[in-house]
């Protein structure tokens, strides 16, 4: 195995890692509040984070 | 890695996120995939466009990223001027701004990837773009964390062209000020260029469709540096290293409701997912093959790495959220930042050159 794919591995794992333990960390997912699948004509108005926002 | 386990993980994941998050995430994972199979397999490097404009006076690049640009703003204003559900990415003119866009836009290149740059290739397992993404995701959180000490140097309120001029002016004027730009890139590079190039073609159109469903279902047009942030954030907070009530930015409702959420509920965090996903897809069939580095290169792009993460904070996005996001849903703030980044990546290209990139 080079290098190149070593890291290819750790940088998978830590990936994976991450996202178990904030799974397991953060609080539990409202199931019966998930938002439309698609937002557009939903009614909803959506609240997710995005770069352009100041605040 | 082989393309059938890795078929299998993904369809695992997209399995879970329908079942334990939730279907519009999983739909938005695959999105994703496509847009880092798209980027990776068309190598849309808006750096690498950029770069070869500059100093081979080739158009080719800039000029699929201005049909990105043209394609994404003809489905995004006119849906956003039908559908009320749906956000632009609007962020503030300021002085923030402008520092953040030149740092970007030089380190960019010095770090060869912008924000979705470092997405794909860290994908495709280039070994300096994996080792940037951690660092790029703290210098995001950091720039954040700093963000109204910056935004207290001056600012105004963001500055919408639909708000302004309606969805056909809003259209008529970006349209316009692509075909400006294409004519100042047309000054420069001369005559008899070859302008087209079917890999950038197919790459623009693939990307605006994506770009289009991903505003049609999150809501929000495609961002890449929020979630990385937001990553970051966490693992701060996680090790008490950090309190978001004390912090501006975090402690703003949506920011801290989030810290408390998984990052798997997160648009921003699940594109970015599927992209580095999507490029994995591709380079199981064409690995990428990229020269060794020496210990002083790794650091500089380390360093750069961590610095374009926290610039594109203080620019309120990189060529993905402000460039593209910002112009194809009429944020002035888009406008503002090309030029800008452009001038940093016409020192960074010098400074690229000078370490031995």
């Amino acid at each position: 195995m080079s290098t190149t794919q070593k890291l290819q591995w750790v940088f998978w794992l830590g990936l994976a890692g991450f996202l178990a333990w904030d799974f397991s960390a953060s609080g539990p997912v409202d199931l019966r509040n998930e938002p439309p699948l698609i937002a557009a004509g939903s009614g909803q108005a959506t609240s997710g984070g995005h770069c352009s926002m100041a605040k | 890695m082989k393309r059938l386990p890795l078929a299998a993980l993904v369809a695992a994941f997209f399995l879970f996120l329908v079942f334990s998050v939730s279907v519009r995430q999983a739909v938005l994972l695959l999105v994703g995939m496509g847009m880092g199979a798209a980027l990776a397999g068309a190598r849309f490097g808006f750096t690498t466009g950029w770069r070869q404009l500059i100093e081979q006076r080739d158009p080719r690049g800039v000029t699929g990223q201005a049909l990105l640009l043209a394609l994404a703003s003809l489905a995004a204003l006119p849906l956003m001027g039908q559908f009320s559900e749906l956000n632009a990415a609007l962020g503030p003119p300021s002085v923030s701004l402008l520092i953040g866009a030149f740092v970007f836009g030089l380190t960019m290149q010095i770090a060869d990837g912008c924000g979705s740059g470092t997405l794909y290739k860290a994908g495709l397992g280039v070994p300096l773009n994996m080792g940037i993404l951690p660092l790029f995701a703290f210098g995001s959180f950091l720039g954040s964390v700093h963000l109204d000490q910056w935004l207290s140097l001056g600012q105004t309120e963001p500055v919408s062209l639909s708000a302004q001029f309606g969805t056909d002016g809003a259209l008529a004027l970006t349209l316009g000020l692509l075909a400006l730009a294409l004519l100042g890139v047309r000054a420069w590079v001369g005559s008899g260029k070859q302008w087209i190039d079917k890999r950038w073609v197919w790459g623009a159109v693939a990307l605006a469709v994506l770009a289009t469903l991903n505003l049609l279902l999150a809501g929000q047009p495609w961002g890449v540096v929020y979630g990385f942030g937001l990553w970051a954030a966490k693992v701060s907070v996680a090790l008490g290293a950090f309190d978001p009530a004390a912090n501006a930015f975090w402690s703003q409702a949506g920011n801290a409701q989030r810290l408390t959420q998984t990052v798997l509920m997160d648009v921003t965090t699940i594109t970015s997912i599927g992209i580095l996903a999507g490029a994995l897809w591709v380079s199981a069939k064409s690995p990428s093959a990229d020269k060794p580095l020496t210990a002083q290169q790794w650091a500089i792009g380390l360093v750069a790495g961590f610095v374009m993460g926290y610039s594109s904070r203080l620019a309120f996005g990189c060529n993905v959220g402000a460039m593209l996001s910002g112009i194809s849903t009429g944020s002035l703030h888009g406008w503002i930042w090309v030029p800008l980044a452009f001038a940093g990546t016409m020192v960074g290209v010098r400074m690229r050159r000078r370490f031995g990139f």
